[in-house]
């Protein structure tokens, strides 16, 4: 007992914001990397989440999602987001492959009054370790991408959020009749994170 | 013992008095037996020990066995002392020994008491537990029974749906059947189309050719009047010259005549009148002639004029011919729209009555709406189902937890009601030894009353003693009694505790059974919240609170945009070859033409239309701009006091020029005029009359050439010609 209140930490919303956004982006890097979207040499090895994580060295793609990761804080903070969605698509015909869904549930009373929460900065290092081990070890069933793909970041906002010079609205880019696997989800009493990867029906398993 | 004669009255008043005698000889009898002497004591006065006469007496033996009679009675008597006092320490035990049953007794009473409270608590607490969960229970049922009913609504709904969508499914076949059939009809239609195109054609290339077999002819009968007609002129030119000749020959004739009148006035005039006269009426007659001629000729020169109106005529006719034919080609494509139209137009009606409560077009998108909101319905209902399960879930669980704690309640009265059962055992012996001892001491009692009775009034000390140890006895008998009751009541409400613990279990047991049926209908709920959470997991989402935002992906950006563009050149080039096909073909043959394919006529009249739109917003601008330009130049007018006209021109060596030309509004003539050349940023001026005149020309010289400023050199010719106007 004395151990388990001795590692409590509060959690402010901002504080929430920031490790959701930078999971988002850790998030993406793993996903990038393992799929295979970027070559394996344009990503440089880091510690975090006490395991060896990997980052873009692109500068596209960094400031990229250095941009979607400030943009997501800014929205988790005024609890207008619902769900982040980062979809890998065929480069030749632009065909949904996988979608990568993070759906996130925000405490309403701590956006509304303003109050912190507690948990273990710890156990959600932990939960988040969990769903970046699932993430990488996804290559094992999800089916090969053995064409050139590209990415596309969607997020579902409320019907009132305000919509950024580089956002549009979309649509949901949704995969009949996909493979479900949920992984892992994460919560820091304030955001939990719900994990989901879709995938298209490999036609070798229908054959 | 051997008693033979009855203790004396008088004894026993003498025994009285003292009592440490007793007391002395009850601790040292010896001592006393050591000092008597047998053959002293038969003496009756011998006083020194009262109590001893009594045994003595008693024990008076005439076998000299007195002494030992004695220590024999004074053996028995303080063993019987001894005894007493054995018995009133048994009886102050037993006396504690009451006491604490006493106090046990009333330590059980109140934890009998605390046990009926705890037991009545527990009571309380598990009808209220059990309300709780019939409630729960209730509330719960309710809830599953609405939810069973909503269920059984949305499969009739969906059912419903699915019917819709057979009939959707069908009616799309039969569109799609409908629409071959359409296509069908339109193929024949365009066969008959094409078919009467080429008849037409094949009338118009017949009237072209009988055209222009008219034309020839009416050209050759145009040039054949043509050359009547110089035929005619010249005829007419000679005529004239000879009728001028005849004029002067007459003149002459005429003034012969008058000579010869003259002279025949002077001589004879009769017989030259006749000459003359002949003369005179062949002459006429040449005149007439002439006349007549004349008036063919006029004639011929009408017909010529006619002839050039009748061309005019023919070409407008041509033209007319012409636009016609246009219009023809036009009415056929007009005519395949319409066809096509209203074959739409009937698809559309059919869709449309096939539509469930939708009669026109417009109900369409309020049905859509209506469908959309019963699907945004639908999701709110599977959210307040899942909301309702959470409770349903959360009140399973608190009544999890109160049938565990009433349980543990059950266990624990169990327990107690066992540790009651051992002890009322326990109880039950410790009562079963004290009735023992109990029975002992009556029997003791009995026989100590019997000695006592044997004694006489020697035991009259211990009878009192006896008495109350009898009443204290009675009491312990009430006590023992009472405990006996109150240890049945116990028992009997043991065995109702029992009896209401048994109740409880089956009712435990048939809530357990609800619980495991709550349980199942919370795994199937579950397993339908699954379900509805991989639809929500699949991406679908409610449009009334949510909206899909992308960020724009430069990375994807490019490479798509080269694509689009790649795709849209691939495109232009096709479409660039098919029509140089079409257009190829349409050289080939005209008949060709006429199977140019709908879609590209469909492209080309939207291309038209574009044009023609296009061409109306020029339209559009260039009035605007002429709007606007006038405005301006009305403006400068009215400013700067010159109306300014702008051409563009080129010189001989082809460089483009502008000229401007300025009128001054206070100008006395049009000739006043100021020409410049705008050219590359330069204006410069052209010499023409009126910058030669001498007085402007200074003013160019000051102004223009030295000090190469126009606008000081117009403003002051301004000035000088308003000075001009107002003096003058």
């Amino acid at each position: 007992m004395a151990s388990k209140t001795a590692t409590k930490d509060i959690i402010t919303l901002r504080g929430s914001a920031a490790i959701v956004s930078e999971f988002f982006g850790y998030a993406a890097n793993s996903i990038l990397y393992n799929r295979g979207v970027y070559p394996e040499e344009s990503f440089a090895r880091v510690k975090k989440y006490g395991l060896p994580m990997l980052l873009t060295q692109d500068e596209g793609v960094k400031s990229f999602i250095s941009n979607l990761t400030s943009q997501l804080s800014e929205w988790l903070e005024a609890g207008k987001l619902q769900r982040v969605v980062l979809v890998i698509m065929s480069k030749a015909t632009g065909e949904v492959l996988e979608r990568w869904n993070f759906s996130i549930e925000t405490d309403s009373e701590v956006v509304e009054k303003g109050v912190s929460r507690e948990k273990s900065d710890k156990e959600i290092m932990r939960e988040i370790q969990a769903i970046m081990r699932q993430i990488a070890s996804s290559i094992t069933y999800l089916p090969c991408l053995d064409e050139p793909c590209i990415f596309d970041v969607l997020v579902y906002t409320d019907k009132d959020c305000a919509v950024p010079f580089t956002w549009v609205e979309s649509d949901p880019k949704l995969i009949a009749n996909p493979q479900m696997v949920k992984l892992h989800s994460f919560d820091t009493k304030i955001h939990k994170v719900d994990t989901l990867v879709s995938y298209k029906n490999d036609e070798w398993d229908e054959a | 013992m051997i008693l033979r004669t009855p203790p004396p009255r008088k004894r026993r008043a003498d025994s009285q008095p003292p009592e440490d005698i007793n007391n002395n000889n009850a601790q040292s009898p010896s001592s006393n037996r050591e000092l008597l002497v047998y053959e002293d004591l038969p003496v009756p006065e011998y006083s020194h020990d009262h109590s001893i006469p009594i045994t003595s007496d008693q024990m008076l033996c005439t076998y000299q066995c007195r002494q030992m009679v004695k220590s024999e009675f004074f053996d028995a008597l303080s063993s019987a002392e001894k005894q007493v006092h054995d018995y009133q320490s048994k009886f102050g035990a037993l006396n504690e020994d009451l006491s604490n049953a006493e106090a046990e007794r009333k330590k059980f009473r109140e934890k009998f008491f605390n046990a009926e409270q705890e037991l009545a608590a527990a009571k309380g607490r598990e009808q209220m537990l059990q309300e709780q969960l019939r409630k729960e229970v209730d509330f719960s049922q309710e809830q599953l029974r609405k939810q069973i009913h909503s269920f059984s609504e949305l499969e009739v709904k969906f059912q419903k749906e699915m019917d819709l969508r057979q009939k959707a499914e069908s009616s799309a076949a039969k569109a799609e059947e409908k629409a071959s059939l359409l296509e069908e009809k339109l193929s024949t239609l365009s066969e008959s189309i094409d078919r009467e195109k080429n008849r037409l054609q094949n009338e118009l290339l017949q009237m072209r050719s009988e055209s222009k077999l008219s034309v020839s002819r009416i050209s050759a009968d145009l040039e054949r009047m043509e050359c009547k007609a110089t035929n005619a002129e010249k005829e007419s030119a000679l005529l004239r010259e000879q009728l001028e000749e005849l004029k002067k020959r007459l003149d002459k004739c005429m003034q012969e005549k008058y000579e010869l009148e003259k002279k025949s006035s002077i001589r004879s005039p009769e017989v030259p009148s006749q000459d003359s006269n002949l003369l005179l009426k062949h002459l006429q007659e040449e005149l007439r002639n002439y006349e007549s001629e004349v008036r063919e000729a006029r004639k011929l020169k009408a017909s010529h004029e006619d002839i050039e109106l009748l061309k005019e005529k023919l070409y407008e006719e041509k033209s007319r011919r012409e636009r016609t034919e246009l219009d023809l080609l036009k009415l056929s494509d007009l005519q395949v729209n319409v066809k096509r139209l209203e074959g739409e137009l009937s698809t559309w009606k059919s869709v449309v009555r096939e539509i469930p409560g939708v009669s026109s077009a417009d109900d369409i998108l309020p049905k859509f709406a209506a469908l959309q909101k019963e699907v945004v319905d639908s999701m709110m209902r599977a959210s307040d189902a899942q909301a309702c399960m959470k409770e349903i879930q959360v009140s399973l669980d608190a009544a999890i937890l109160d049938k565990q704690n009433a349980e543990t309640e059950a266990a624990m009265a169990k327990e107690r009601a066992e540790s009651y059962k051992a002890e009322n055992k326990q109880l039950e012996s410790v009562l079963g030894l004290i009735t023992e001892e109990r029975d002992r001491l009556k029997n003791v009692l009995k026989l100590l009353k019997e000695r006592t009775s044997l004694e006489g009034g020697t035991e009259s000390v211990s009878g009192t003693i006896v008495q109350e140890l009898e009443a204290s006895l009675a009491k312990k008998e009430n006590y023992v009694t009472e405990l006996e009751n109150s240890l049945l009541e116990k028992k009997e409400i043991n065995s109702r505790q029992q009896n209401e613990i048994m109740l409880l279990n089956e009712r435990l047991a048939n809530e357990a059974r609800r619980v495991k049926m709550l349980e199942r209908e919370g795994d199937r709920l579950r397993s339908e919240i699954s379900l509805l959470e991989s639809k929500l997991g699949h991406g679908d989402f409610s449009s009334t609170n949510t909206k899909v935002l992308r960020m724009v992906n430069t990375l994807a950006v490019d490479n798509e945009a080269k694509q689009t563009i790649e795709a849209l050149q691939n495109e232009l080039q096709k479409t660039k070859e098919k029509l140089q096909a079409v257009e190829e073909l349409k050289k080939q043959s005209s008949d060709a033409g006429t199977h140019v394919d709908s879609y590209i006529a469909g492209k080309i009249k939207q291309l038209k239309e574009q044009i023609a739109t296009l061409e109306k917003r020029e339209e559009r601008y260039k009035t605007v701009f002429a709007e606007r330009i006038s405005v301006f130049r009305r403006a400068c007018c009215e400013l700067f006091g010159y109306k300014i006209v702008m051409d563009d021109h080129q010189r001989p060596d082809g460089i483009p020029v502008t000229r401007f030309t300025l009128h001054s509004i206070y100008a006395l003539s049009d000739d006043e005029k100021l020409q410049f050349e705008y050219e590359s940023g330069n204006t410069n001026i052209v010499v023409n009359d009126y910058t030669l005149q001498p007085e402007i020309s200074r003013q160019v010289d000051i102004f223009i050439r030295k000090m190469n400023s126009i606008p000081a050199f117009t403003a002051n010719l301004t000035v000088e010609s308003f000075n001009k106007r107002t003096l003058s």
